[in-house]
This record gives structure tokens, C-alpha cells and sequence, in this order.
């Protein structure tokens, strides 16, 4: 079993700590210091909650997405051919993105996240793991002012996104990320799905997972099984369903195991924990299992993330029946 | 009581604070400033914003929200029932101190009767009362106490009915009632979220209004117009009117605030782009349905920006009465 977290980490710290990202992004869009000045306090908040996931026990880390603005632009500002508009809703959470829009043929010229997951992977003391935003996650939150249809414009942007899995494979990483929550909610559109997945990850040799988040996959499974990838992440806390879908067919993949509510301050017991991890090992052993959270982990105060990231180490350890 | 010319403007409820008021905040939080000398600045902001809302020419005014944190935070605090857990973000730099529930939602005294009062007192125009929703205080705040939704939204809806009661009974014309995280889960909560907004307005003696922006209202059409309301203010310009397209289906059949100021953008909308927005608004709505206002509150602009977008806003809707007969 290995410890790991889906994603984003809370970008400042607690109050009295001062707020370093808020105030420079401030900054940055009064004019008062350059882009080169903010990318340093972004650099040194990454190091910062390297730091903190390191010590709160977790094995295989993220760089906490802290220069991402949100889980679209990221990638859209990072290809040709999208514009950002307005804000919308970030599926039914309390946060906002930029819906990019495609104007025009959309494609990749340069990497987009490899130096971001360079500079990680050099500091980490720990194996860290790259994260992108899946094609169709990124076309269904978009909209499509150029393509001929949706399908086109999903597969059009597996193309894209695969070179950036081909860069991101360059590096050597122990495990690359790919976010899909989208299928969940239009699931009649696995086929198309599949078929972006194949593209997307062909010609990468680095192990892959696929995540999902925020529901359940009764319905695509166990087709999801059948996709290109090593390991599939489920959200048991926002999708309770999936421990029906595990009775349905074995379980051949490394299990994501999301399930520290990462959108709730409540606390997890050790106990309810390793209830869980007991509960789940009844479809995939142990030794095929990331624990993690349900989601990624900006959704919380940083106090209540580091919490929740110590209480997730505990688990294991308690589950493996390793002393504390 | 509603004003008798067309397009009667108005804001959706927060102002920037003065650099001074935002000092004495913090010096607050630090146990440096005591209660009262916060209650003047904040007063005295009141005032200002009061004095210039009525030299912009606006035409139902509100209080500006100077003693507000953030739209949940500030009923957060004054409820029974909440705890503040910490800074949460929402998008770009824009964070707030998200709540959690931790018992049974209630109300110790009037949350904003003594703030009306204060501000009507300084007008001749209408001030209107502004809420932030059963639903989006709920949505927008973790919950480790109630087991169902439901329960904390309804409890919310009664606290805040009690509110709106008192808010009338001091003299309160317009209420609004915000609801920005409405259609988060449209399939599942749209009627919870009607329900609690019932318990607010049912027989209510005043011209009420519901406020949502930032989402998919695409997702909550036409059931929208079922929301016992009399107006529903809508964002269209950060989205440069988009939403329009969604109320080409079916005739909207409830007074519209038209959000003709995008609050996110640093930079000044021209009068005549103002205008062109609110021309192309009246195809899809008849202009006695229209009211003018900002997309969302103005908290996070500078004090300039703020009163500069609303001069061109005013402006605007100036010049478009002049063009209907």
C-alpha cells in the first residue's frame, strides 16, 4: 500500500502565518512585481508544501499544484487556440474556474507542466508524481467555438495532450496522473472516452493512472478496466456506489483508494479507516492500493489538509499493524 | 414603491471598504482597536457610500455591506451554530474564511435590522435589504453537524425568515436574497433550494429579489421562473451575455436584474458598451421586466474603479429611457 494524495494542496497557510501566494498574486496583478518575482514565491510556497506532505508521512507526493489557477487554465493557457472567458462553477464545489474557449485549432507547440514537475522531482526527497487535466474533462468544462462537433474537439485535444504525456514520460516519472472527474457525469459517453483515452497514452512507457472524483463509475464499469492505465482512482466518499461496483468484477488494477473526505473538516478516525482499508481489501489486496483522498486537498484550510494527510499515514500504519 | 421610470438602477449589495476602514479591521483582529471605534469607521463608511450612491443617481440603494467580512462569513459569525474553520480559496487570489456548522443553526438577536435602520435613515430612496441565502450559507460552509442537507438548509431558511420579518417590519421594501451557489446540484437540490427560499418570502410585504451568479443557469431553466420571487439578478457581463442565449427558449416571465458591470475586471466598461449590452438584453426582455445592476458585489474593486463602473453604468441606462417611447 502507498500513500498517496490526488492532487492540489492549499496554496497559503493558516492565519497568523501570512498568506505569501495571495499577497504576491496581488501584487503581480497591481503591476507591483514582475512575473519572474511571483514564479519565485510560487517556487518557495512548492517547496514549502513538499515539506509538509514529506513530513506528514505521504510516499508518493504532488508538487500541490500551487501554479495552477485552476484545473483548466492551467492546461488551456498552455496551448494554442483557447481564449478564457468568464467564470463557472467547478463541477459542485465551492470553487471557480476560467472557461476556456477553443477559437481556433488547438494544439501543443511546447511543454506545459515538465519544468513545473522538473522543479519538483529535483527537491522532493520523495517520489513525486505529474498531474494532468484528462482531454475530455478539459473539453467538456470548455466550450468549442471551432471544431466541427464534441468529439472532434475531445480527440483533437488527446492528440495534444498525448505529447504532453510523452514529455512528462521523458523525465522518468514513477507514475503519471491523468484527472478525468468529467465521465462521471456523462457516462454514455464512454465510448468517445475510450477512444481519447487510447490516444492520450499511447506511446507512454511511465506507469499511468486514471482518477475520477466526485461520483461513482457504476455504469462504466468494468469497461474502465479495459482503459490504458495501471491504476484507477475512486472517490468512495462522494461516490459510496463504487463499493457495489467492486461486487461486480474483480478488481485487476492498483486501486486509488479515495477515501479521506477531502472536502469535509470533519476528522476520520484511525479507526474508521482501517475499517475501510479492511473492507476493501476484500476486492484488492493491500499491496495493489494507493490511500488517498477523496479529491485534491485545496478544498480545505492548510491546517485541516495536514491533518487529514497525518491521519491518512496513521491508517496504513495501523492497518499493516505497524507501529505508530 | 417600485421607482416609475424604466431601467431603475441599483447594485448587488457590497462596496469597497476605505483604506482606513480595512486598517482598523485588521487592527480589530489584532485586539488593538476596540468594537465601537470599528462600529464608527464602519458607520462613517456607511455614510459615504450612502452620500455617493445618491450622487451616482442610483435608485434603490443598499448599505454597502463596510461591516461585512464576506457574504458568509459575516452570518457565520453572528449565528449560533458556527465555528470559522479558515481561508479557503475560491478562484485567483480570492479567498474566504469558510465556515463550519458544529450545532443547531440559530439567532441570538436581528443580524441587520440596526444596519437598515441606519442607512435608511440617511435617504430618501429605498434601501434595500440584503441576505445571503439558506442554501448557499449551507453549500458554502462545511457541515460535521447536521446528517442530512436538508435539516441545516431548512433551519437556515427559518433563521433567516425571522430575519426578513424584522427587516419589513422596520421598513425594509426590497429584499434580496443572495443564492449564488443555487445550482450547484441542480438534479438533486433545485427544489430543497426553492423550498427554503419559500420560507423566507411567503407573504412577505416587500419586492423581493434573488441574486445568483457564476454557474450553469442553463441547468436550472426554466425552473428558475418558479422561484417565489419577484426578481431574479442575473451576472451577463462577464460572460459578455451569453446567458442570453438561454432565455431565447422560453419567455422569462419574472423581473430581470441585468449584471451590466463585469466586478472581476480592473478595467472601466464605456458607457456605449453598457448601452449595446443592455440593447441586446431588451430582445429577449421586455424593458419594463429590467432593472440594472453590477454582475456581482463590488467588495473586491478598488473604491475608484467601483464608482467609476457605476457612473457608466448609470449613465447607460440613462441614455437607453431615453430611447424607448
Amino acid at each position: 500500500m502507498i500513500t498517496t494524495v490526488v492532487g492540489s494542496y492549499p496554496k497559503i497557510p493558516d492565519p497568523p502565518a501570512s498568506g505569501r501566494w495571495r499577497s504576491a498574486k496581488e501584487k503581480l496583478e497591481q503591476g507591483e512585481i514582475s512575473s519572474e518575482e511571483f514564479l519565485q514565491v510560487e517556487r518557495e510556497v512548492t517547496l514549502e508544501v513538499i515539506r509538509e506532505q514529506v513530513e506528514a508521512g505521504i510516499e508518493l507526493i504532488t508538487d500541490g499544484q500551487i501554479r495552477w489557477e485552476d484545473s483548466q487554465t492551467y492546461f488551456a493557457r498552455g496551448l494554442t487556440g483557447f481564449t478564457l472567458n468568464g467564470l463557472q462553477r467547478w463541477f459542485d464545489t465551492n470553487m471557480y474556474y476560467r472557461i476556456p474557449v477553443a477559437e481556433g485549432e488547438v494544439l501543443w507547440t511546447d511543454p506545459i507542466s515538465v519544468e513545473d514537475y522538473r522543479f519538483a522531482k529535483a527537491r522532493s526527497p520523495r517520489p513525486v508524481k505529474p498531474v494532468i487535466t484528462g482531454p475530455y474533462t478539459l473539453a467538456r468544462l470548455s466550450q468549442n467555438r471551432y471544431y466541427a462537433d464534441f468529439e472532434d474537439f475531445v480527440l483533437n485535444l488527446a492528440l495534444a495532450l498525448n505529447q504532453e504525456l510523452r514529455a512528462l514520460d521523458a523525465e522518468d516519472p514513477p507514475l503519471i496522473q491523468v484527472d478525468e472527474p468529467a465521465i462521471l457525469k456523462y457516462k454514455s459517453d464512454f465510448p468517445l472516452f475510450r477512444e481519447a483515452m487510447i490516444t492520450l497514452t499511447e506511446g507512454v512507457r511511465a506507469p499511468l493512472a486514471l482518477y475520477t472524483y466526485f461520483g461513482d463509475v457504476t455504469g462504466i464499469y468494468p469497461e474502465i478496466l479495459d482503459l490504458p492505465f495501471d491504476a484507477i482512482g475512486l472517490d468512495f466518499v462522494a461516490g459510496p456506489r463504487n463499493w457495489e461496483v467492486l461486487e461486480k468484477a474483480p478488481f485487476e488494477k492498483w486501486l486509488g483508494f479515495g477515501i479521506l473526505d477531502a472536502r469535509n473538516t470533519r476528522l476520520e478516525s484511525v479507526e474508521e479507516l482501517v475499517r475501510a482499508l479492511d473492507r476493501v481489501s476484500r476486492y484488492v489486496p493491500l499491496d495493489r492500493v494507493y490511500l488517498n483522498p477523496s479529491a485534491g486537498l485545496e478544498f480545505l484550510p492548510r491546517q485541516v489538509a495536514r491533518a487529514k494527510l497525518q491521519r491518512l499515514v496513521e491508517a496504513k500504519r495501523a492497518a499493516l499493524g505497524v507501529g505508530v | 414603491m417600485i421607482p416609475s421610470h424604466l431601467f431603475p438602477t441599483t447594485t448587488v449589495g457590497s462596496f469597497p471598504k476605505p483604506p482606513q476602514l480595512q486598517l482598523a479591521r485588521r487592527k480589530h483582529r489584532r485586539g488593538q482597536l476596540d468594537r465601537e471605534a470599528l462600529r464608527d469607521l464602519e458607520r462613517q463608511a456607511t455614510r459615504e457610500w450612502i452620500r455617493r450612491q445618491e450622487e451616482l443617481g442610483l435608485d434603490v440603494l443598499v448599505d454597502g455591506e463596510q461591516y461585512r467580512a464576506d457574504m458568509v462569513t459575516f452570518f457565520a459569525e453572528e449565528l449560533d451554530g458556527f465555528r470559522i474553520a479558515g481561508m479557503v480559496r475560491a478562484f485567483g487570489n480570492r479567498y474566504y474564511r469558510k465556515p463550519v456548522v458544529v450545532g443547531p443553526v440559530g439567532r441570538r438577536r436581528p443580524l441587520l435590522v440596526e444596519w437598515f435602520r441606519f442607512a435608511q435613515s440617511l435617504t430618501s430612496k429605498p434601501v434595500k435589504a440584503v441576505l445571503t441565502g439558506p442554501y448557499t450559507l449551507a453549500e458554502w460552509s462545511f457541515n460535521e453537524y447536521y446528517p442530512q442537507r436538508r435539516e441545516l438548509v431548512l433551519d437556515l431558511a427559518r433563521v433567516l425568515r425571522e430575519e426578513v420579518r424584522d427587516l419589513v417590519h422596520a421598513g425594509a421594501r426590497y429584499i434580496q436574497i443572495d443564492e449564488p451557489a443555487i445550482h450547484s446540484r441542480p438534479e438533486e437540490d433545485f427544489e430543497l433550494a426553492r423550498e427554503a427560499l419559500t420560507v423566507i418570502t411567503d407573504g412577505l410585504e416587500a419586492y423581493t429579489i434573488v441574486h445568483i451568479c457564476y454557474g450553469d443557469v442553463a441547468k436550472i431553466y426554466p425552473s428558475m421562473l418558479r422561484l417565489p420571487v419577484d426578481q431574479i439578478d442575473l451576472a451577463f457581463a462577464n460572460t459578455r451575455y451569453a446567458l442570453l442565449e438561454v432565455f431565447r427558449m422560453y419567455p422569462f416571465t419574472r423581473d430581470v436584474g441585468l449584471g451590466v458591470i463585469d466586478v472581476l475586471q480592473r478595467r472601466v466598461e464605456t458607457v456605449e458598451e453598457v448601452v449595446s449590452g443592455i440593447q441586446r438584453a431588451l430582445e429577449v426582455f421586455t424593458p419594463r421586466q429590467v432593472f440594472i445592476s453590477p454582475d456581482c458585489g463590488l467588495r473586491t474593486c478598488t473604491m475608484d474603479v467601483a464608482v467609476m463602473k457605476l457612473q457608466a453604468m448609470v449613465e447607460a441606462a440613462r441614455f437607453v429611457r431615453t430611447m424607448i417611447p
